[in-house]
């Protein structure tokens, strides 16, 4: 039995897990760097031990640190919440050797689904539809003509050491592959040395929509329905929300599916995320696997009625997984805003400083994750997510009227935040109107 | 708001401690570095490359873990495995310890030998080590060392010995002193066979080793900040009753002081040892790019008429004709050479050879920064390259003493000519001088006998040599690298006797008076071109700077390609007397 957990992280999400293991009648500990000692979860769990300065490379990425803190607290669990050590397969691995338990996937599986490639492979293998491909690297745009009309237009054409938008090139048509190609080539060659192609399809204006899922050690795995995370700026996800208007059941139940199979392919235990492109809210292609709990989880917390971290916890203990498929219903509509400590008139560049006074939201329907008080001093160090916005209502119109409000009602003094910039989102018509995709907010931008 | 103990703590569930067995951390899973006192995950040193993750030192490395990290996989093949113990002092308790150190670290002895292949190339290697009574040396170690070097001069093969020694054995007494003397002439031997040999010294590399094989490499390799030295730092400071300065003895203090090559980090070893190995590869049988001093010593008819035609032609090659910019004066050229902005030896380097690898230091005293020089490649083939090297900030130009050289950087430039002569590669200088430097230093270490030598030695040295003076040619100073058999020289260079404000001063009491000194004293490339002094100009744009190197580089490539041509098909001796009667004639 797990009796006390020692949270390897901070901000909002280390005081979120401290909560479910209050309400589990478990015990906490709180690692904080040098600059976090006034920090909520460090004051709010049983004990906390500082593990070093305010770098992240010298505190909550140091596992030898952490190791040694879980040891001399006697706690017999970590939970590495999201970000920082929580998908590092070596980490988890140390755990396992020091019998400690890890709240998430065996290494092993950390591994595999963090290599891109052999990710894809066991998703082709099981049979989740990934971005159709070439499977052999491509030298001459002849042969890539032939594998471009197998795979479908538009294509992306993709140096092997590619980086940084090198070497890649869009074609829409096949009169404009062989430029396209060559242009590509010719481009990698210069950069990387190297000519060696590959030939993707290319999804255009996908929306990123992505499965929870659950799976105990016994093979039993539920999802959870999904979450649409298009709304996001430089892969930064700023509004999700669940259900996405664009699913029809039809297409939930064979995403579900597709997620199902994905996590059963991975062997996969404990709270997962299965990320996958829709096309034309039609096709979908898998993208990949977070093998941890998301920013965004408590959207589906709500729509389904399940606290998620407390399943992590039972899951990790060895229980059972307490839910069939037929018993997850989805209800109402939830939405989550992040509210970050950032400018976005100058960039969305980070905004630290002291809090100097604050007020929150409240009432039916809002829940407001985060670690932030007034007083509170926002560092530079780590990431500048101040707090998560989640609103819940019976449908999306009225979740975005509740959103609409509660953001209206915030207040963060002393430091600059994006919450005018998200006020204004949920204003936008098209984002009333759900016609979003993962472009949206550069669209927004320019 | 301070939060501090406000909150209520957590309302423990008592489940009864049902958990079978608590976490602990596993024998052997970490370990604290003994350098930065962190703790470590053991494996991570033992399956990388022993370098502590936190503070990047440097653990010391098993024998046969280095073979891995530098060999071709499976390419080791170990010769001498089993050597039967030796004491010759017949020494208390010595058995019954190097008995005990076979089981607990498997070696037989403190040195591992045997062949190995490093990207394909077949070498040599002796690895030293530590754990194996600090890998001192007695008569097993010197025998096994003796015997790989012996094997590899048999099979025309190079050595590599990875280093890493508390020097002689005590155990072993006069035996062990003996080793030095013996692994230093198989050494010879090897080396007389006109054989490579790699000396890579790890830390730490002391006493009798360091005073032996470690120190006689052609090519001398260090890992960073590893302690290498004669007499052990205590002893030392012992001695002198003084406390020695930080970084006394360490890797970079040897290369400041011009005993190695180069400080490689362990992650890039493998690369180096085989681009070294690459570059020093013997001509395959049959093989016509092979290497200089396998020519044939019969001169052909060719080189005869060459030979005669040399005073004849030199006066009406290709570049002969005049400036087509004759308003310029001398003094404008002296002005121009001097540039700051003018490209610099090291531009040339880059822009003319390829993977060029820099060797440090004179084996005496020091890395002279004014001099810099070392191994490249010129469309393909290996070559010598040495620039006298001026800076273009003045932070550089402090750095490299504004290309003046001290004796060090004479003695360095020989001494990789010397290495260019035994593997028969070309050398190809490149002279940008005021003059050798001017100081007291430079007299304590010789300065007029290192530039004589270099004079003396460069006469037959038995490999072609191209000097190129690309901006300044100042005296004794640029002529210690220019005793070459060509000597060409950029429009706006200056070659002379003195600079032309010394000249004035001298003959005149005058330093003002040195733009007619320039006038008269003859030391443009086309006054020189006409006495017979150089034998080629090279045109160069007017403004000429670093920006604009691409088309003299290009007349620069194709010349020094057509050199290559012309002397590659001369025998050592037609090339010796040729540049004989090249300085005869004047």
């Amino acid at each position: 039995m797990i009796e006390k957990i020692l949270i390897a992280n901070r901000g909002e999400i280390a005081v979120r897990i401290i909560r479910a293991c209050r309400e589990m009648g478990i015990e906490t500990v709180a690692v904080y760097s040098e600059a976090d000692k006034e920090a909520l979860h460090t004051q709010l769990a049983d004990e906390a031990i500082c593990i070093g300065p305010a770098p992240s490379s010298e505190s909550y990425l140091n596992m030898e640190r952490i190791i040694s803190a879980t040891l001399i607290s006697g706690a017999d669990a970590i939970h590495p919440g999201f970000g920082f050590l929580s998908e590092n397969s070596k980490f988890a691995e140390l755990c396992e050797q020091c019998n400690i338990t890890f709240i998430g996937p065996s290494s092993e599986v950390i591994r595999k689904m963090g290599n891109k490639s052999e990710a894809r492979n066991t998703m082709i293998a099981a049979g989740v539809p990934v971005t159709p491909g070439s499977t052999e690297p491509i030298y001459e745009a002849v042969d890539g003509v032939e594998t471009a009309a197998q795979i479908g237009y538009p294509v992306i054409i993709k140096a092997a050491l590619g980086g940084g938008g090198k070497g890649m090139r869009v074609a829409e048509t096949p009169e404009e592959f062989e430029t396209s190609f060559n242009t590509a080539q010719k481009e990698a060659q210069m950069a990387f040395g190297d000519n060696t192609m590959y030939i993707e399809h290319y999804v255009q204006h996908p929306r990123h929509i992505e499965f929870q899922i659950l799976a105990d050690k016994y093979g039993n795995v539920v999802h959870l329905g999904e979450r649409d995370c298009s709304i996001q700026r430089n892969h930064q996800k700023m509004i999700e929300e669940s259900p996405s208007i664009a699913l029809s059941d039809e297409l939930r139940r064979e995403m579900g599916e597709a997620a199902v199979k994905a996590a059963k392919a991975a062997g996969y235990t404990n709270a997962g995320t299965i990320e996958f492109l829709l096309e034309n809210n039609e096709k979908f292609y898998f993208m990949e696997m977070n093998t941890r709990i998301q920013v965004e989880h408590p959207v589906t917390e709500w729509v389904t009625g399940i606290d998620l971290v407390k399943e992590q916890i039972r899951i990790a203990d060895g229980q059972k997984l307490g839910l069939t498929q037929d018993q997850i219903q989805i209800k109402g509509h939830a939405i989550e805003c992040r509210i970050n400590a950032e400018n976005p008139a100058k960039n969305f560049r980070p905004s630290p400083g002291t809090i100097t006074d604050m007020y929150l939201p409240g009432g039916k329907g809002v829940r407001i994750d985060s670690a932030i008080y007034s007083g509170y001093t926002v560092t530079p160090y780590y990431d500048s997510m101040l707090a998560k916005l989640i609103v819940y209502a019976a449908n999306r119109k009225e979740a975005i009227r509740k959103m609409q409000s509660a953001l209206g009602e915030v207040i963060i003094e002393g430091i600059d935040t994006n919450v005018d910039y998200q006020y204004e989102i949920l204003n936008n018509p098209d984002f009333i109107a759900g016609n979003i995709d993962v472009g949206f907010i550069e669209n927004l931008n320019s | 708001m301070i939060l501090k103990d406000m909150f209520k703590k957590t309302n423990r569930e008592n489940r009864g401690n049902n958990r079978e067995s608590r976490p602990e951390v596993p024998d052997g899973l970490l370990r604290k570095c003994n350098k930065c006192g962190g703790t470590i995950i053991a494996d991570d040193v033992k399956k990388g490359l022993y370098i502590c993750p936190k503070c990047h030192g440097y653990f010391r490395v098993p024998a046969y873990r280095r073979i891995e990290m530098i060999a071709d996989e499976g390419s080791f093949e170990e010769w001498d495995r089993e050597m039967e113990f030796q004491n010759p002092l017949a020494f208390r308790g010595y058995e019954d310890k190097v008995k005990k150190l076979r089981e607990t670290t498997g070696l037989n002895e403190a040195v591992v030998t045997g062949k190995i292949s490093i990207d394909g190339t077949e070498t040599v290697a002796a690895v030293c080590d530590g754990r194996f009574l600090m890998a001192s040396m007695g008569e097993i170690v010197g025998e096994k060392i003796t015997r790989a070097v012996e094997r590899a001069t048999e099979e025309q093969l190079p050595v590599i010995i990875f280093a890493c020694s508390g020097g002689a054995r005590m155990q072993e007494g006069i035996v062990s002193l003996m080793q030095m003397a013996k692994t230093s002439a198989a050494l010879k031997r090897h080396s007389d066979a006109g054989l490579l040999y790699i000396s890579v010294l790890t830390d730490p590399t002391t006493g009798g080793v360091t005073a032996s094989f470690a120190m006689l490499g052609d090519i001398i390799l260090a890992e960073p900040k590893a302690l290498i030295g004669f007499a052990g730092p205590r002893v030392i400071e012992q001695t002198i009753g003084e406390k020695l300065p930080k970084g006394f003895q360490r890797s970079e203090f040897l290369l400041e002081h011009g005993f190695v090559d180069r400080i490689v980090e362990r992650g890039e070893m493998r690369d180096v040892l085989s681009q070294i190995l690459n570059m020093h590869r013997k001509a395959e049988a049959g093989d016509e790019e092979g290497t200089w001093h396998l020519k044939s010593t019969q001169e052909s008819k060719e080189n005869r008429e060459l030979k005669a035609g040399t005073e004849a032609s030199s006066h009406t090659a290709e570049t002969g004709r005049p400036s087509p910019d004759s308003q310029m004066t001398a003094w404008d050229r002296v002005q121009i050479s001097r540039k700051k902005d003018r490209p610099v030896g090291e531009d040339y380097i880059r822009a003319l050879f390829d993977d060029f690898m820099e060797f440090h230091g004179d084996r005496y005293y020091k890395d002279d920064r004014a001099v810099i020089g070392g191994i490249a490649r010129f469309h393909g083939e290996p070559v010598t390259v040495i620039a006298q090297a001026k800076g273009k900030t003045t932070k550089e130009n402090i750095e490299h003493n504004f290309g003046m050289p001290s004796p060090d950087g004479y003695r360095k430039a020989l001494r990789l000519m010397k290495q260019a002569e035994k593997f028969g590669r070309p050398v190809i200088c490149f002279v940008d001088t005021p003059g050798a430097f001017c100081g007291l230093e430079a007299e304590e270490r010789g300065q007029g006998e290192a530039i004589a030598r270099n004079l003396y030695e460069m006469s037959s040295i038995r490999v072609p040599i191209l000097s190129i003076v690309i901006g300044e040619g100042g005296s004794g100073g640029a002529l210690a690298m220019a005793v070459a058999d060509e000597v060409w020289m950029l429009e706006n260079a200056v070659y002379s006797i003195l600079s032309p404000e010394g000249f004035a001063s001298i003959l005149w009491k005058d330093s003002k008076r040195a733009d007619e000194a320039a006038e008269i004293m003859k030391l443009t490339a086309e006054d020189l071109k006409n006495m017979g002094i150089i034998e080629k100009i090279i045109r160069e744009p007017a403004d000429y700077t670093s920006d604009q190197m691409v088309k003299v580089c290009s007349r620069l490539e194709k010349r020094i390609s057509a050199f290559l041509e012309k002397y590659e098909t001369l025998s050592d001796s037609e090339l010796v007397s040729l540049r004989y009667d090249r300085f005869r004639r004047m």
